[in-house]
């Protein structure tokens, strides 16, 4: 008689469901671990994994196709193997332990299976990609032994409707043999803040509160994880070093420097409850936040500041800012960089767009900060920027870049674009 | 694409799994790879999921001397992958027909035998070896031979109020060899035709016995010895003769209507091929090599 494999033989391999009853119309609470976060979500029964991934953790990379379990657009590791996340109800995954591609790897740290598919140029239109990569790493993490299947085969489970099945199969290849033990693991998972974009929020690990009312928080925390949109920006003003920092370092007044910002309350610990409304073509995003000040160096001009805040959409953002004021040409030159971490709704914008409405609000904040230091007032909060005349730049910006771009168009509006709904 | 609203409950025994089916408006949920785009679909709305899955019996994955036991709660990745299932040759070459990677993830192997699609490639295993699915319902537990169990286009033996807990497949013993082929459009669709074969073969070399099971011809499994067919055929065997008999069998059992995809003749004509082939190869596989 054949040694029984415990593993196998108790299905030990995977964590034991808890019994659970949830009624038609109910809430189940269901915590996952995605992409090394632990969450715990409220959802009905009938919401499959895909959908709360999507729209309670705003994690959009995990594409949907047919909804039905054909196309594998919706690919991602559930305890380690490949899944369809269309077909797994939620309910079924509590406890379960889950992958999707922003875990595999970030556009600065890609996973050697995503910079083979890059090198194969393993795609077209790049929407069966997460898929494509999920399945490919449950195919080289658990080798199927011999079936007699070729790699054309054992990849048929996600569908390209481009047809670049070569270039993905090469890309396969290309990492089965150059990791002959199997591919590295995720490159992306670690704790993070995970804030869905649903009206019923996640009831745990989240910005927000039942009935959508955003929720101010009471510390900040470092945000953790690869952020969104990197923003740089450096503009050379008139006023002198002296002047410039005094405006920073009043909080009051570089907030109104800041388009589509409005103090609300100052707090103590050098912490600032705030408003900020963007608006972009048909979106406008209303948050609520805080922000802190956590370093300030007067001598040296710098300064850092934390902020979070969440839309009652459940959109939410996180930002490292770091503003440095030092001497240039009889000014100063003021230099911004800020590390903005998205989620929810707003992340569906994709990275280009959130950078350049970044950047665009940081040299707009740059150019009020030189006005209130020079007049040695701030501007009327009216006469400042509006978030819609900031998003027609920003969309103007991003035209006149993909015509320069030529070739290169497709790529910047595929980041560009908004995501399947 | 969203399931209509339904009650969801995953209980941990045997007997709280019948008590949730006792009123016949629930639907057993094991992995869901075939029920969950029927909901999908919204082709069926059942009141009431119950999911087996937490139930620690159901999750038994045992090789028995003479048997492999596989728990209801057993994907098929599982079975694919556990040293003991290589007692059953057979499931071995099936499994990886079974829809995708993906799906065998989630997918069990009494899922595919409950659910009882006329083109899956389990149940068609199950008839070629004459497994026994056993079946729990408020009358108790009871034994159904796989030959038994397959009543039509997803109907089987089990009722609405009865769960199947777990099927047991004959281990393969010596001289036995398996055979194993379909045609499906692209791998992973359901198989226009498909043959499962299992033919022994006596110390002697000559010929026991020799059984084939097909699939997707008719609107179950359809089970056949062919036992006299292939001893007919010569030994060695006649590849023409062999592909006669198969053309004459063939005829006989594939019902299937012809759609889109093909004709009821194109079928036959699939199905005499892959049962003359899958039958050479279990004879070959049986047979002592020099």
């Amino acid at each position: 008689m054949t040694q029984l494999d415990d593993r196998a033989t108790t299905g030990a391999r995977y964590p034991a469901p808890r019994p659970q009853r949830v009624e038609a119309g109910e809430l189940a609470e269901v915590t996952l671990t995605v992409n090394g976060t632990e969450t715990t979500v409220a959802v009905p029964a009938r919401m499959h994994l895909a959908d709360v991934l999507r729209e309670r953790l705003g994690l959009t990379g995990t594409h949907l196709g047919c909804e039905h379990g054909v196309c594998g657009m919706c690919t991602v590791l559930v305890d380690g193997e490949a899944a369809r996340a269309c077909l797994l109800f939620a309910v079924q995954c509590d406890g379960a332990e889950v992958v999707t591609v922003e875990g595999l790897g970030t556009a600065d740290d890609q996973h050697p299976l995503q910079r083979a598919f890059s090198a194969h140029h393993g795609l077209q239109c790049g929407f069966c990609t997460p898929g494509m990569l999920m399945s490919s790493y449950d195919l080289l993490a658990n080798p199927p032994g011999e079936t007699g299947e070729g790699p054309a085969e054992q990849m048929s489970g996600v569908l390209c409707r481009c047809t670049g099945y070569r270039g993905i199969l090469a890309a396969v290849a290309d990492v089965a043999e150059s990791c002959p033990d199997g591919p590295p693991p995720p490159r992306n998972c670690g704790a993070r803040t995970l804030v869905g974009r649903s009206a019923v929020p996640p009831v745990t690990g989240s910005g927000t509160v039942a009935g959508g009312v955003p929720e101010v928080p009471e510390e900040i925390r470092e945000p953790g994880g690869a952020p969104s949109a990197t923003v740089t920006v450096a503009s050379t003003l008139r006023s002198p070093v002296e002047e410039v920092w005094r405006v920073l370092a009043d909080f009051d007044r570089l907030a109104r420097c800041l388009p589509g910002a409005q103090l609300v309350e100052t707090l103590d610990g050098d912490r600032y409850r705030g408003r900020a409304t963007v608006a972009l073509g048909p979106v406008r995003l209303a948050f609520e936040g805080l922000a802190q000040v956590v370093e300030r160096d007067p001598k040296a001009h710098r300064m850092r500041v934390l902020a979070q805040g969440a839309d009652t959409g459940g959109s939410a953002t996180r930002a490292v800012i770091r503003l440095a004021v030092d001497p240039a040409d009889g000014g100063a030159l003021l230099r911004a960089d800020a590390d903005l971490h998205l989620s929810g709704r707003i992340a569906q914008f994709g990275r280009a767009l959130a950078g350049d409405v970044g950047r665009r609000m940081f040299e707009q904040f740059a150019e009020a900060v030189d006005e209130t230091a020079h007049t040695g007032r701030a501007p009327e909060l009216r006469a400042g920027p509006s978030p819609v005349a900031l998003a027609a730049a920003a969309l103007r910006d991003l035209s006149r870049r993909a015509l320069r771009a030529g070739r290169d168009r497709v790529t910047t509006w595929f980041h560009a674009r908004r995501r399947h709904p | 694409m969203k399931a209509a609203p339904f009650a969801y409950v995953r209980p941990a025994g045997v007997d709280d799994v019948l008590a949730e089916l006792a009123d016949g408006t629930g639907k057993v949920l094991a992995g869901g790879q075939s029920l969950v785009p029927v909901l999908a679909m919204r082709l069926g709305r059942p009141a009431t999921l119950v999911d087996i899955t937490a139930v620690r019996e159901l999750q038994d994955l045992r090789a028995h001397p003479d048997r492999l036991r596989i728990g209801a709660a057993v994907r098929q990745r599982t079975v694919e992958r556990a040293a003991q299932a290589r007692a059953v040759p057979l499931l071995g070459l099936a499994l990886p027909f079974v829809g995708h990677r993906e799906l065998r993830s989630r997918g069990t192997a009494c899922g595919s035998l409950a659910h009882a699609d006329p083109a899956a490639e389990l149940p068609a295993v199950a008839c070629c070896l004459g497994a026994t699915i056993e079946v729990a319902g408020p009358q108790g537990r009871r034994a159904v031979g796989a030959r038994e169990f397959f009543r039509g286009a997803m109907t089987t033996a089990a009722g609405p109020e009865e769960v199947v807990v777990a099927a047991e497949f004959p281990a393969a013993g010596p001289g036995e060899g398996f055979g194993f082929g379909e045609i499906a459009r692209r791998h992973g669709d359901f198989a226009l035709a498909g043959v499962a074969t299992a033919v022994r073969v006596g110390r002697d070399g000559a010929l026991a016995d020799a059984r084939l099971a097909g699939f997707g011809i008719s609107d179950r499994p359809v089970f056949r010895d062919v036992t006299a067919l292939l001893r007919e055929a010569g030994s060695p065997v006649e590849a023409d003769a062999l592909r006669e008999a198969t053309t004459v069998l063939a005829d006989e059992m594939v019902d299937t209507g012809g759609d889109a995809h093909g004709s009821t003749g194109y079928r036959r004509r699939l199905f005499a091929v892959l049962a003359a082939r899958e039958l050479a190869t279990a004879l070959r596989r049986a047979t002592p090599q020099e």
